[in-house]
């Protein structure tokens, strides 16, 4: 049996009536037509029925209450970046000068701007074990990590949990590429520390292919999602190829 | 020099847009968390995506015109849920192709004015079966589901969060609540 549209607009307009939408007069409409016909009041009856069970049976649950805090702590910071001179609009210029003037920035001089990007960052890395701490935030957890990283630069990175697989996370920190801001998460494994910094893979610091060591640390570089990602660290080869791995194959939700 | 200009505006105003963010947002923080919640299949999830989508709406907080708070907010935590779902799920994101397909099948002869499982029998329905039944809709019933049988927003509200015609949120939902009917009275 076909359904004809005045049927289907009568299943809706039962709906509606149920929730409360209709006037008056439609409202009339719709339960003199109830009356009429038993296959529009069985369907009245089990929305009801639905209706009174998701009540009973489906609290509401309220979000958790370390949320709020963390939106209020990223807002707040974004507001404070807001105050001084734009942060995003520096970035932004920053970046726009980059790309301006990229064929004559540092790091896409020559054939070789691969070197350039790691030599760079492993001075970052090594800058970080000097300094009294190796992160701007200190934080084993991510939802404290990436939030911190929302507000300073105009994407955050992925970050995920590896404490179970023994590499527990530390913080994170910016470390400046060029003239342009990246964020670097601090994993440790043992006693040693990784840096793993990100950035997008279509960017000025496009590369070839990726050193394995600069000055003595190891480096693993990998490309996933449209990210360009380089760890850095003085853990052994195989051990750093298993945290690029761990990291790769770690669900965000972990 | 219009960066510099945009900079000294936002200093102006910053105070001002965090005390419309307390006031516009906050105070729909956890119907954002739950339909994030229903969105993504999980809390951590659902958590990530909200504080991402208050990023969002703080940004755009001036964008805001009046009218339904929560629509507003709820629409962005939508968009939000869906860019996370794309990139992470891009086989749960359902598209109005898809949705249209089904649709076409429902409405195929024979198939929803059969029989209507009885209210008492919808009665006994436990919660874990149910909430199966709802996590198991496509993403626009489900949403829609949500929006109005949890978290009771009128009509003209999930029109506005779900960026729909009032039309499509009235078939929407039939449909849902007709399959999830179906879903929960088979199971029994």
């Amino acid at each position: 049996m076909p359904r004809s549209t005045t049927d289907d607009n009568s299943v809706l307009l039962v709906h509606a009536y149920l929730d409360g939408e209709l006037d008056p007069a439609n409202a009339l409409g719709v339960t003199q037509q109830m009356g009429k016909e038993p296959a529009l009041l069985a369907e009245a009856e089990s929305v009801k029925a639905l209706q009174q069970l998701i009540h009973e049976r489906l609290p509401r649950e309220e979000a958790p209450p370390g949320l709020r805090a963390r939106i209020e702590t990223s807002v707040g910071g974004l507001r404070r970046q807001r105050a001084q001179p734009s942060w995003r609009a520096l970035a932004a210029s920053i970046v726009l000068t980059a790309v301006v003037a990229s064929s004559s920035t540092w790091f896409v001089v020559g054939s070789e701007p691969t070197i350039m990007v790691a030599d760079s960052l492993v001075s970052d890395h090594i800058r970080a074990l000097m300094a009294p701490e190796p992160v701007d935030v200190a934080s084993s957890d991510r939802h404290t990590v990436k939030p911190w990283f929302n507000g300073r630069i105009p994407e955050s990175p992925r970050v995920v949990d590896l404490t179970k697989q023994d590499f527990p996370l530390i913080g994170g920190r910016i470390d400046v590429l060029g003239q342009t801001p990246v964020p670097t998460l601090v994993y440790r494994h043992a006693k040693h520390l990784i840096s793993l910094t990100a950035m997008p893979a279509e960017s000025n610091f496009k590369v070839d292919r990726a050193p394995r060591t600069v000055k003595g640390y190891n480096v693993v570089h990998w490309i996933e999602n449209g990210v360009s990602y380089w760890a850095i660290s003085d853990l052994a080869p195989k051990e750093l190829e298993d945290f690029a791995q761990l990291f790769r194959t770690s669900l965000t939700e972990l | 020099m219009r960066l510099v200009a945009s900079g000294a505006q936002d200093s102006m105003s910053g105070l001002d847009d965090n005390a419309r963010f307390r006031s516009v947002v906050m105070p729909h923080i956890n119907e954002a968390y739950r339909l994030a919640h229903w969105l993504t299949g999980n809390r951590t999830d659902a958590e990530d995506v909200v504080q991402d989508a208050s990023l969002r709406a703080f940004r755009a907080i001036r964008e805001f015109a009046g009218g339904s708070a929560r629509s507003w907010v709820l629409s962005i935590v939508r968009n939000t849920a869906y860019s996370w779902l794309r990139k992470n799920r891009p086989a749960a994101v359902v598209t109005v192709e898809d949705l249209e397909a089904v649709e076409l099948q429902q409405a195929n002869p024979g198939d929803s004015n059969g029989e209507t499982p009885e209210a008492a029998l919808i009665a006994k329905v436990d919660a874990e079966h149910l909430r199966g039944a709802i996590a198991a809709l496509p993403t626009p019933f489900r949403e829609t589901l949500v929006l109005r049988d949890i978290e009771g927003l009128d009509y003209r509200e999930i029109a506005e969060a779900t960026e729909v015609p009032i039309g499509t949120v009235m078939s929407r939902l039939a449909r849902a609540r007709r399959r999830l009917i179906a879903t929960i009275g088979k199971e029994r």
